[in-house]
Protein backbone atom coordinates (compact mmCIF):
# COMPACT_ATOMS: atom_id res chain seq x y z
CA UNK A 1 0.00 0.00 0.00
CA UNK A 2 1.39 3.39 -0.86
CA UNK A 3 0.71 6.71 1.03
CA UNK A 4 -1.12 8.77 -1.10
CA UNK A 5 0.18 11.86 -2.13
CA UNK A 6 -0.46 12.99 -5.77
CA UNK A 7 -4.17 11.37 -5.21
CA UNK A 8 -6.59 12.70 -8.01
CA UNK A 9 -10.34 11.53 -6.72
CA UNK A 10 -12.02 11.11 -9.82
CA UNK A 11 -14.86 12.81 -8.51
CA UNK A 12 -15.12 15.27 -11.57
CA UNK A 13 -15.19 11.91 -13.56
CA UNK A 14 -17.78 10.18 -11.86
CA UNK A 15 -20.34 13.56 -11.56
CA UNK A 16 -19.88 13.89 -15.33
CA UNK A 17 -20.44 10.40 -15.91
CA UNK A 18 -23.34 8.54 -13.59
CA UNK A 19 -22.77 5.56 -14.72
CA UNK A 20 -19.39 4.74 -13.35
CA UNK A 21 -20.53 2.12 -9.93
CA UNK A 22 -19.63 3.88 -6.45
CA UNK A 23 -17.04 6.45 -8.06
CA UNK A 24 -15.85 6.34 -4.51
CA UNK A 25 -14.14 3.39 -4.33
CA UNK A 26 -11.60 3.97 -7.06
CA UNK A 27 -9.45 7.03 -8.16
CA UNK A 28 -6.73 7.52 -11.49
CA UNK A 29 -3.32 8.48 -10.37
CA UNK A 30 -1.53 11.19 -11.87
CA UNK A 31 -0.37 8.65 -14.94
CA UNK A 32 -4.23 8.10 -15.45
CA UNK A 33 -4.05 4.64 -13.21
CA UNK A 34 -6.73 3.03 -11.42
CA UNK A 35 -6.23 3.00 -7.90
CA UNK A 36 -8.54 1.70 -5.16
CA UNK A 37 -9.05 4.05 -2.50
CA UNK A 38 -8.85 2.84 0.83
CA UNK A 39 -7.82 3.90 4.32
CA UNK A 40 -4.95 3.57 6.73
CA UNK A 41 -5.51 4.06 10.67
CA UNK A 42 -2.94 6.55 11.38
CA UNK A 43 -3.39 5.00 15.35
CA UNK A 44 -3.32 1.60 14.94
CA UNK A 45 -1.79 0.97 10.98
CA UNK A 46 -5.01 -0.66 10.28
CA UNK A 47 -5.78 -0.89 6.47
CA UNK A 48 -9.76 -0.23 5.39
CA UNK A 49 -11.44 -1.09 2.07
CA UNK A 50 -13.91 0.56 1.68
CA UNK A 51 -12.08 3.40 3.48
CA UNK A 52 -13.47 2.91 6.83
CA UNK A 53 -15.12 6.06 8.51
CA UNK A 54 -14.07 5.10 12.07
CA UNK A 55 -11.37 2.24 12.10
CA UNK A 56 -12.62 -1.29 12.75
CA UNK A 57 -10.17 -2.55 14.57
CA UNK A 58 -9.60 0.63 17.45
CA UNK A 59 -12.25 2.99 16.34
CA UNK A 60 -10.30 6.04 16.04
CA UNK A 61 -12.30 7.93 13.11
CA UNK A 62 -8.05 9.36 12.09
CA UNK A 63 -8.12 7.84 9.28
CA UNK A 64 -6.16 8.90 6.39
CA UNK A 65 -7.35 7.86 2.67
CA UNK A 66 -4.52 5.85 0.39
CA UNK A 67 -4.08 4.44 -2.88
CA UNK A 68 -4.20 0.48 -2.04
CA UNK A 69 -1.78 -1.93 -4.33
CA UNK A 70 -3.21 -2.09 -7.37
CA UNK A 71 -1.74 -6.39 -8.03
CA UNK A 72 -3.05 -9.31 -5.89
CA UNK A 73 -3.98 -12.37 -6.31
CA UNK A 74 -7.32 -14.19 -6.62
CA UNK A 75 -8.35 -16.38 -3.59
CA UNK A 76 -11.71 -17.19 -5.15
CA UNK A 77 -14.09 -16.70 -8.37
CA UNK A 78 -17.09 -17.87 -9.43
CA UNK A 79 -18.86 -17.54 -13.17
CA UNK A 80 -22.09 -15.70 -12.39
CA UNK A 81 -24.95 -16.95 -14.63
CA UNK A 82 -28.06 -15.45 -12.46
CA UNK A 83 -28.20 -12.00 -11.20
CA UNK A 84 -30.20 -8.73 -10.75
CA UNK A 85 -31.46 -7.19 -13.86
CA UNK A 86 -28.64 -4.76 -14.87
CA UNK A 87 -25.35 -7.07 -14.39
CA UNK A 88 -24.06 -8.45 -18.12
CA UNK A 89 -24.48 -12.31 -17.33
CA UNK A 90 -22.21 -14.30 -17.70
CA UNK A 91 -19.99 -12.36 -15.28
CA UNK A 92 -17.01 -13.34 -13.22
CA UNK A 93 -16.69 -12.39 -10.09
CA UNK A 94 -13.90 -13.11 -7.42
CA UNK A 95 -12.44 -12.48 -4.59
CA UNK A 96 -8.62 -10.83 -5.29
CA UNK A 97 -5.67 -10.33 -2.10
CA UNK A 98 -3.88 -7.57 -1.45
CA UNK A 99 -1.03 -7.03 0.61
CA UNK A 100 -1.66 -5.63 3.74
CA UNK A 101 -4.95 -8.00 4.61
CA UNK A 102 -7.51 -6.36 2.39
CA UNK A 103 -9.67 -8.61 -0.11
CA UNK A 104 -11.44 -7.55 -2.33
CA UNK A 105 -14.60 -8.10 -4.50
CA UNK A 106 -14.64 -7.77 -7.78
CA UNK A 107 -15.83 -8.16 -11.71
CA UNK A 108 -12.55 -10.06 -13.37
CA UNK A 109 -11.53 -9.12 -16.69
CA UNK A 110 -10.84 -12.60 -17.93
CA UNK A 111 -11.82 -15.42 -20.31
CA UNK A 112 -13.76 -17.95 -17.66
CA UNK A 113 -11.87 -20.76 -19.32
CA UNK A 114 -8.51 -18.59 -18.29
CA UNK A 115 -9.13 -18.36 -14.81
CA UNK A 116 -7.42 -19.95 -12.11
CA UNK A 117 -7.51 -19.60 -8.28
CA UNK A 118 -4.21 -17.99 -6.88
CA UNK A 119 -3.52 -16.55 -9.85
CA UNK A 120 -1.84 -13.01 -10.21
CA UNK A 121 -4.34 -10.17 -11.01
CA UNK A 122 -4.06 -6.41 -11.72
CA UNK A 123 -6.63 -3.99 -11.42
CA UNK A 124 -8.32 -2.13 -14.27
CA UNK A 125 -11.33 -0.72 -15.49
CA UNK A 126 -14.20 -2.38 -17.11
CA UNK A 127 -17.76 -2.66 -18.47
CA UNK A 128 -19.46 -4.40 -15.99
CA UNK A 129 -23.42 -3.89 -16.88
CA UNK A 130 -25.82 -1.48 -18.17
CA UNK A 131 -28.27 0.88 -16.23
CA UNK A 132 -32.02 0.83 -16.98
CA UNK A 133 -31.64 3.27 -20.06
CA UNK A 134 -28.92 0.79 -21.58
CA UNK A 135 -25.85 3.31 -20.82
CA UNK A 136 -22.63 1.02 -20.03
CA UNK A 137 -22.25 0.55 -16.01
CA UNK A 138 -17.78 0.73 -15.65
CA UNK A 139 -16.31 -0.33 -12.38
CA UNK A 140 -13.02 -1.27 -10.85
CA UNK A 141 -12.50 -4.42 -12.08
CA UNK A 142 -9.39 -7.29 -12.02
CA UNK A 143 -7.30 -8.65 -14.79
CA UNK A 144 -4.77 -11.48 -14.91
CA UNK A 145 -1.46 -9.71 -14.96
CA UNK B 1 -32.60 -20.52 34.11
CA UNK B 2 -36.12 -22.88 33.93
CA UNK B 3 -36.14 -25.25 31.53
CA UNK B 4 -38.19 -24.78 28.47
CA UNK B 5 -40.30 -27.41 26.32
CA UNK B 6 -42.04 -27.51 22.73
CA UNK B 7 -46.00 -28.53 23.40
CA UNK B 8 -47.21 -26.99 19.68
CA UNK B 9 -45.84 -26.99 16.18
CA UNK B 10 -47.45 -25.90 13.03
CA UNK B 11 -46.48 -25.67 9.60
CA UNK B 12 -47.87 -24.36 6.46
CA UNK B 13 -45.62 -26.09 3.12
CA UNK B 14 -43.79 -24.10 1.91
CA UNK B 15 -44.39 -23.28 -1.87
CA UNK B 16 -45.75 -20.77 -3.65
CA UNK B 17 -48.49 -19.06 -2.59
CA UNK B 18 -48.36 -15.41 -4.85
CA UNK B 19 -52.28 -14.50 -3.87
CA UNK B 20 -52.53 -14.75 -0.24
CA UNK B 21 -51.27 -12.32 1.95
CA UNK B 22 -48.45 -12.76 4.86
CA UNK B 23 -50.69 -12.87 7.43
CA UNK B 24 -53.11 -15.75 5.22
CA UNK B 25 -49.97 -17.44 5.06
CA UNK B 26 -48.89 -17.68 8.36
CA UNK B 27 -51.75 -18.08 10.32
CA UNK B 28 -52.67 -21.31 10.01
CA UNK B 29 -49.30 -23.03 10.97
CA UNK B 30 -49.74 -20.43 14.24
CA UNK B 31 -53.44 -22.20 14.90
CA UNK B 32 -52.81 -25.82 13.84
CA UNK B 33 -49.56 -24.88 16.74
CA UNK B 34 -51.99 -23.95 19.11
CA UNK B 35 -54.59 -26.40 18.52
CA UNK B 36 -51.90 -29.30 19.02
CA UNK B 37 -50.52 -27.54 22.24
CA UNK B 38 -53.89 -28.05 24.06
CA UNK B 39 -52.98 -24.50 25.87
CA UNK B 40 -56.03 -22.18 26.13
CA UNK B 41 -55.47 -19.32 23.69
CA UNK B 42 -55.91 -16.86 26.32
CA UNK B 43 -53.26 -18.16 28.26
CA UNK B 44 -50.66 -17.17 25.60
CA UNK B 45 -48.32 -14.71 27.24
CA UNK B 46 -46.13 -13.81 23.78
CA UNK B 47 -45.49 -13.83 20.86
CA UNK B 48 -42.26 -13.71 18.94
CA UNK B 49 -42.31 -13.43 14.85
CA UNK B 50 -39.48 -13.98 12.45
CA UNK B 51 -39.50 -12.51 9.38
CA UNK B 52 -36.65 -11.10 6.87
CA UNK B 53 -38.92 -9.52 4.30
CA UNK B 54 -42.45 -9.55 5.11
CA UNK B 55 -42.41 -6.00 6.49
CA UNK B 56 -43.33 -4.15 9.10
CA UNK B 57 -45.68 -5.39 12.36
CA UNK B 58 -45.51 -9.12 10.54
CA UNK B 59 -46.64 -10.73 14.11
CA UNK B 60 -49.23 -8.55 14.17
CA UNK B 61 -51.06 -9.08 10.49
CA UNK B 62 -50.58 -12.96 11.43
CA UNK B 63 -52.17 -12.92 15.19
CA UNK B 64 -55.03 -10.49 14.50
CA UNK B 65 -56.60 -12.75 11.90
CA UNK B 66 -56.76 -15.12 14.30
CA UNK B 67 -58.19 -12.67 17.27
CA UNK B 68 -55.43 -13.00 19.30
CA UNK B 69 -53.84 -9.71 20.15
CA UNK B 70 -53.04 -7.84 23.14
CA UNK B 71 -50.11 -9.80 24.36
CA UNK B 72 -46.74 -8.81 23.81
CA UNK B 73 -45.68 -9.34 19.95
CA UNK B 74 -42.39 -8.71 19.14
CA UNK B 75 -40.78 -8.58 15.46
CA UNK B 76 -37.22 -9.89 14.59
CA UNK B 77 -35.37 -9.63 11.20
CA UNK B 78 -32.20 -11.52 11.01
CA UNK B 79 -31.84 -12.77 7.52
CA UNK B 80 -32.30 -16.48 6.89
CA UNK B 81 -32.09 -16.74 11.06
CA UNK B 82 -35.12 -14.65 11.71
CA UNK B 83 -37.91 -17.00 13.23
CA UNK B 84 -34.42 -19.31 14.51
CA UNK B 85 -33.52 -16.12 16.62
CA UNK B 86 -37.49 -15.53 17.20
CA UNK B 87 -37.25 -19.45 19.17
CA UNK B 88 -33.91 -17.92 20.88
CA UNK B 89 -35.94 -15.02 22.30
CA UNK B 90 -39.02 -16.81 23.26
CA UNK B 91 -37.02 -19.58 24.89
CA UNK B 92 -35.10 -16.63 26.73
CA UNK B 93 -38.55 -15.07 28.08
CA UNK B 94 -39.67 -18.84 28.83
CA UNK B 95 -36.53 -19.45 30.33
CA UNK B 96 -36.15 -16.37 32.42
CA UNK B 97 -38.95 -16.94 34.28
CA UNK B 98 -40.74 -14.00 32.73
CA UNK B 99 -43.26 -15.65 30.36
CA UNK B 100 -44.46 -19.11 30.70
CA UNK B 101 -46.37 -19.57 26.92
CA UNK B 102 -45.14 -18.33 23.98
CA UNK B 103 -46.09 -18.20 20.51
CA UNK B 104 -43.08 -18.19 17.75
CA UNK B 105 -43.93 -18.13 14.10
CA UNK B 106 -41.84 -17.43 11.24
CA UNK B 107 -43.39 -16.32 8.17
CA UNK B 108 -42.23 -15.18 5.01
CA UNK B 109 -43.65 -14.45 0.87
CA UNK B 110 -40.76 -14.08 -1.29
CA UNK B 111 -43.45 -15.01 -4.65
CA UNK B 112 -43.77 -10.93 -4.35
CA UNK B 113 -40.64 -10.21 -5.95
CA UNK B 114 -40.99 -12.28 -8.37
CA UNK B 115 -38.49 -15.00 -8.72
CA UNK B 116 -34.37 -14.41 -9.38
CA UNK B 117 -31.86 -14.56 -6.20
CA UNK B 118 -32.78 -12.57 -3.27
CA UNK B 119 -32.90 -9.10 -3.14
CA UNK B 120 -29.45 -7.97 -1.12
CA UNK B 121 -29.36 -4.63 0.55
CA UNK B 122 -28.20 -2.14 -2.02
CA UNK B 123 -25.83 -0.20 0.69
CA UNK B 124 -23.55 -3.03 0.96
CA UNK B 125 -20.37 -2.31 -1.11
CA UNK B 126 -20.29 -6.07 -2.35
CA UNK B 127 -23.99 -5.87 -3.75
CA UNK B 128 -22.97 -2.66 -5.70
CA UNK B 129 -20.51 -4.78 -7.35
CA UNK B 130 -22.36 -7.80 -8.07
CA UNK B 131 -22.51 -9.79 -5.09
CA UNK B 132 -24.89 -12.55 -4.92
CA UNK B 133 -26.04 -15.32 -2.73
CA UNK B 134 -25.36 -18.00 -4.96
CA UNK B 135 -21.48 -16.18 -5.96
CA UNK B 136 -21.05 -16.28 -2.21
CA UNK B 137 -21.48 -19.36 -1.75
CA UNK B 138 -19.90 -20.63 -5.36
CA UNK B 139 -16.89 -18.56 -4.30
CA UNK B 140 -16.88 -21.13 -0.87
CA UNK B 141 -17.28 -24.43 -3.18
CA UNK B 142 -14.81 -23.36 -5.74
CA UNK B 143 -12.14 -22.39 -2.86
CA UNK B 144 -13.05 -25.97 -1.22
CA UNK B 145 -12.37 -28.03 -4.48
CA UNK B 146 -9.35 -26.26 -5.02
CA UNK B 147 -7.95 -26.97 -1.46
CA UNK B 148 -9.42 -30.57 -1.01
CA UNK B 149 -9.88 -32.17 -4.29
CA UNK B 150 -13.90 -32.05 -4.29
CA UNK B 151 -15.53 -32.10 -7.89
CA UNK B 152 -18.52 -30.53 -8.72
CA UNK B 153 -20.01 -34.24 -9.29
CA UNK B 154 -19.36 -34.93 -5.43
CA UNK B 155 -21.03 -31.43 -4.68
CA UNK B 156 -24.24 -32.27 -6.74
CA UNK B 157 -24.54 -35.68 -4.69
CA UNK B 158 -25.89 -33.37 -2.30
CA UNK B 159 -28.79 -32.54 -4.07
CA UNK B 160 -29.72 -36.13 -5.29
CA UNK B 161 -29.66 -37.03 -1.44
CA UNK B 162 -31.58 -33.89 -0.04
CA UNK B 163 -34.53 -34.55 -2.65
CA UNK B 164 -34.22 -38.43 -2.22
CA UNK B 165 -35.58 -36.89 1.47
CA UNK B 166 -37.53 -34.06 -0.12
CA UNK B 167 -39.90 -36.43 -1.58
CA UNK B 168 -40.59 -38.37 1.15
CA UNK B 169 -41.89 -35.16 2.85
CA UNK B 170 -45.42 -34.50 2.02
CA UNK B 171 -44.46 -30.69 3.60
CA UNK B 172 -41.66 -30.20 0.63
CA UNK B 173 -41.87 -27.58 -1.89
CA UNK B 174 -40.09 -29.70 -3.94
CA UNK B 175 -41.18 -33.19 -4.18
CA UNK B 176 -38.78 -34.68 -7.00
CA UNK B 177 -36.01 -37.07 -6.95
CA UNK B 178 -33.39 -35.85 -9.13
CA UNK B 179 -30.19 -37.99 -10.55
CA UNK B 180 -26.86 -36.39 -10.36
CA UNK B 181 -27.01 -36.11 -14.30
CA UNK B 182 -30.02 -34.23 -13.84
CA UNK B 183 -28.21 -31.97 -11.13
CA UNK B 184 -25.60 -31.29 -13.58
CA UNK B 185 -27.40 -31.14 -16.85
CA UNK B 186 -29.83 -28.01 -15.24
CA UNK B 187 -28.75 -24.67 -16.31
CA UNK B 188 -25.86 -22.95 -14.78
CA UNK B 189 -26.45 -19.96 -11.89
CA UNK B 190 -23.12 -19.62 -10.52
CA UNK B 191 -20.18 -22.23 -11.22
CA UNK B 192 -19.99 -24.38 -10.10
CA UNK B 193 -23.62 -24.65 -9.61
CA UNK B 194 -26.41 -25.45 -11.68
CA UNK B 195 -29.95 -24.85 -10.45
CA UNK B 196 -30.42 -28.23 -8.22
CA UNK B 197 -27.31 -27.02 -6.09
CA UNK B 198 -29.58 -23.79 -4.99
CA UNK B 199 -32.09 -24.10 -2.79
CA UNK B 200 -35.65 -22.73 -4.43
CA UNK B 201 -37.83 -19.49 -3.43
CA UNK B 202 -41.02 -19.54 -1.86
CA UNK B 203 -43.62 -18.80 0.79
CA UNK B 204 -44.53 -20.30 4.12
CA UNK B 205 -44.94 -20.53 7.28
CA UNK B 206 -43.80 -22.30 11.10
CA UNK B 207 -45.10 -22.05 14.58
CA UNK B 208 -44.22 -23.75 17.42
CA UNK B 209 -45.63 -23.31 21.08
CA UNK B 210 -43.03 -23.50 23.95
CA UNK B 211 -43.83 -23.29 27.58
CA UNK B 212 -41.67 -23.76 30.61
CA UNK B 213 -41.59 -27.28 32.19
CA UNK B 214 -43.78 -27.60 34.56
CA UNK B 215 -46.80 -25.60 33.10
CA UNK B 216 -45.85 -27.70 29.73
CA UNK B 217 -45.91 -31.26 31.44
CA UNK B 218 -49.89 -30.06 32.50
CA UNK B 219 -50.49 -30.40 28.82
CA UNK B 220 -47.98 -32.97 27.60
CA UNK B 221 -46.57 -35.98 28.89
CA UNK B 222 -43.03 -36.56 27.95
CA UNK B 223 -42.65 -33.43 25.99
CA UNK B 224 -39.56 -32.14 23.82
CA UNK B 225 -37.33 -30.31 25.93
CA UNK B 226 -35.17 -27.49 23.99
CA UNK B 227 -31.64 -28.22 25.57
CA UNK B 228 -30.21 -25.01 23.56
CA UNK B 229 -30.72 -22.49 22.18
CA UNK B 230 -28.41 -19.59 20.98
CA UNK B 231 -27.80 -16.73 18.53
CA UNK B 232 -24.30 -15.59 17.11
CA UNK B 233 -23.12 -12.83 14.79
CA UNK B 234 -20.79 -13.48 12.00
CA UNK B 235 -17.11 -12.02 12.74
CA UNK B 236 -16.37 -8.67 10.56
CA UNK B 237 -13.19 -8.28 9.03
CA UNK B 238 -12.19 -6.35 5.71
CA UNK B 239 -9.18 -8.72 5.12
CA UNK B 240 -8.42 -12.46 4.18
CA UNK B 241 -10.46 -15.12 5.41
CA UNK B 242 -10.69 -19.11 4.94
CA UNK B 243 -13.65 -19.60 3.66
CA UNK B 244 -13.56 -23.21 3.27
CA UNK B 245 -14.39 -22.82 7.09
CA UNK B 246 -17.60 -21.89 8.17
CA UNK B 247 -16.32 -19.89 11.30
CA UNK B 248 -19.38 -18.72 12.43
CA UNK B 249 -21.33 -21.74 12.47
CA UNK B 250 -18.20 -23.40 14.34
CA UNK B 251 -18.45 -21.17 17.03
CA UNK B 252 -22.12 -21.45 17.68
CA UNK B 253 -22.08 -25.33 17.19
CA UNK B 254 -19.28 -25.37 20.36
CA UNK B 255 -21.50 -22.67 22.05
CA UNK B 256 -24.84 -25.39 21.82
CA UNK B 257 -22.77 -28.50 22.45
CA UNK B 258 -22.24 -26.78 25.77
CA UNK B 259 -25.14 -25.43 26.49
CA UNK B 260 -26.76 -29.02 25.98
CA UNK B 261 -23.96 -31.41 27.63
CA UNK B 262 -23.81 -33.10 24.40
CA UNK B 263 -21.32 -33.40 21.08
CA UNK B 264 -21.69 -34.37 17.92
CA UNK B 265 -22.03 -37.86 18.46
CA UNK B 266 -25.02 -37.41 19.90
CA UNK B 267 -26.94 -36.24 17.72
CA UNK B 268 -29.53 -38.43 15.81
CA UNK B 269 -30.96 -36.13 13.88
CA UNK B 270 -30.11 -32.59 11.99
CA UNK B 271 -31.69 -30.01 10.14
CA UNK B 272 -28.92 -27.52 9.00
CA UNK B 273 -28.75 -24.42 6.78
CA UNK B 274 -28.30 -26.35 2.92
CA UNK B 275 -28.85 -23.10 1.02
CA UNK B 276 -26.41 -24.65 -1.34
CA UNK B 277 -24.67 -28.05 -1.30
CA UNK B 278 -21.65 -26.55 -0.68
CA UNK B 279 -22.80 -25.45 2.80
CA UNK B 280 -24.32 -28.76 4.09
CA UNK B 281 -20.75 -30.56 3.70
CA UNK B 282 -19.38 -27.53 5.03
CA UNK B 283 -21.83 -27.70 7.83
CA UNK B 284 -20.75 -31.47 8.36
CA UNK B 285 -17.16 -30.01 9.20
CA UNK B 286 -17.75 -27.01 11.51
CA UNK B 287 -20.55 -29.28 13.50
CA UNK B 288 -17.88 -32.03 14.17
CA UNK B 289 -19.86 -34.59 12.12
CA UNK B 290 -16.43 -35.08 10.51
CA UNK B 291 -12.73 -33.74 9.87
CA UNK B 292 -12.21 -30.87 8.07
CA UNK B 293 -11.96 -31.72 4.19
CA UNK B 294 -14.10 -34.95 4.73
CA UNK B 295 -17.10 -34.00 4.36
CA UNK B 296 -17.52 -35.82 1.04
CA UNK B 297 -16.45 -39.04 2.21
CA UNK B 298 -19.31 -38.91 4.91
CA UNK B 299 -22.03 -38.04 2.79
CA UNK B 300 -20.97 -40.41 0.45
CA UNK B 301 -20.36 -43.38 3.46
CA UNK B 302 -24.86 -42.72 3.92
CA UNK B 303 -23.92 -41.63 6.84
CA UNK B 304 -26.29 -38.39 6.78
CA UNK B 305 -28.74 -40.40 4.71
CA UNK B 306 -32.67 -41.63 6.22
CA UNK B 307 -31.16 -45.12 8.22
CA UNK B 308 -27.69 -43.51 8.45
CA UNK B 309 -26.46 -42.59 11.78
CA UNK B 310 -26.50 -38.60 11.36
CA UNK B 311 -29.53 -38.69 9.46
CA UNK B 312 -28.80 -34.68 8.22
CA UNK B 313 -31.99 -32.87 6.68
CA UNK B 314 -34.34 -35.55 6.72
CA UNK B 315 -37.57 -32.86 5.48
CA UNK B 316 -35.24 -32.44 2.00
CA UNK B 317 -33.65 -28.92 3.59
CA UNK B 318 -33.80 -26.29 2.07
CA UNK B 319 -32.53 -27.61 -0.99
CA UNK B 320 -36.13 -29.52 -1.41
CA UNK B 321 -38.02 -28.32 1.28
CA UNK B 322 -37.59 -24.78 0.58
CA UNK B 323 -36.39 -21.79 1.94
CA UNK B 324 -38.61 -18.76 2.81
CA UNK B 325 -36.17 -17.13 4.10
CA UNK B 326 -37.50 -15.94 7.61
CA UNK B 327 -39.67 -19.36 8.18
CA UNK B 328 -36.70 -21.58 7.41
CA UNK B 329 -35.64 -21.63 11.44
CA UNK B 330 -38.94 -22.13 12.56
CA UNK B 331 -39.67 -24.81 9.72
CA UNK B 332 -36.46 -26.80 11.03
CA UNK B 333 -37.12 -26.58 14.57
CA UNK B 334 -40.89 -28.17 14.04
CA UNK B 335 -39.06 -31.12 11.92
CA UNK B 336 -37.18 -31.73 14.85
CA UNK B 337 -40.00 -31.88 17.43
CA UNK B 338 -42.05 -34.27 14.98
CA UNK B 339 -38.80 -35.97 14.61
CA UNK B 340 -37.90 -36.44 18.02
CA UNK B 341 -41.63 -37.76 18.52
CA UNK B 342 -41.63 -40.24 16.12
CA UNK B 343 -44.81 -38.29 13.93
CA UNK B 344 -42.54 -38.17 10.62
CA UNK B 345 -44.02 -40.61 8.76
CA UNK B 346 -42.32 -41.56 5.50
CA UNK B 347 -39.20 -39.47 6.42
CA UNK B 348 -39.13 -40.70 10.06
CA UNK B 349 -35.24 -40.85 11.82
CA UNK B 350 -36.13 -44.38 13.79
CA UNK B 351 -35.06 -43.76 17.32
CA UNK B 352 -34.33 -40.25 17.30
CA UNK B 353 -33.78 -38.64 20.58
CA UNK B 354 -31.55 -35.75 20.32
CA UNK B 355 -31.31 -33.25 17.56
CA UNK B 356 -30.30 -30.14 16.48
CA UNK B 357 -31.58 -27.01 13.87
CA UNK B 358 -29.34 -24.54 12.62
CA UNK B 359 -30.15 -21.40 10.71
CA UNK B 360 -27.31 -19.38 9.34
CA UNK B 361 -27.09 -16.10 6.55
CA UNK B 362 -27.38 -12.92 5.50
CA UNK B 363 -25.27 -12.10 2.42
CA UNK B 364 -23.07 -8.86 4.33
CA UNK B 365 -19.48 -7.71 3.14
CA UNK B 366 -16.92 -8.94 5.85
CA UNK B 367 -19.13 -10.98 7.61
CA UNK B 368 -19.31 -15.05 7.45
CA UNK B 369 -22.60 -14.82 7.40
CA UNK B 370 -25.11 -11.95 9.38
CA UNK B 371 -26.02 -14.38 11.75
CA UNK B 372 -26.40 -18.47 13.06
CA UNK B 373 -28.89 -19.65 15.82
CA UNK B 374 -28.58 -23.16 17.08
CA UNK B 375 -31.25 -24.83 18.92
CA UNK B 376 -30.95 -28.47 20.32
CA UNK B 377 -33.72 -30.32 21.12
CA UNK B 378 -34.45 -33.56 23.31
CA UNK B 379 -36.64 -35.98 24.11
Amino acid sequence: MTKSGTLVVNQAAADADPRFVAPDLVALDSKGAPRLIGGHCRKCGAASFPRAAVCTNCMSEDIETVELAHEGTLYSYSIVHQAPKGWAVPYALGYVDLPSNIRVLAHLDAAADRIVINMPMRLAIGVVGADPSGKPLLSYTFTPV
Amino acid sequence: MREVCVIGTGLVAFGKYPNKTLAEIGWPAVKEAIVESGVPPKSIDAVYCGSALGGMLSGQRVMKSLGLTGMSIINIENACSSSSSALAEAWTAVSSGRHDIVVVVGVEKLTKFGGGTLPLENEDWEVNQGMVMPALYAMRAQRYMHEYGLTARQLGEVSVKAHEHGALNPNAQIRKRVSIEEVMASRPVADPFTLWHCCPTGDGAAALVIASADVARQHKANPVRVTASEVTSGLYTNGYRDMTWAELTARGAKEAYEMAGVGPDDIDVAEIHDAFTIAELMYYEAFGFCERGHAYELLSSGATSLGGDICVNPSGGLLSRGHPVGATGAAQAVEIVRQLEGRSGAHQVEGARVGLAHATGGGISGLDHGACSIHIFAR
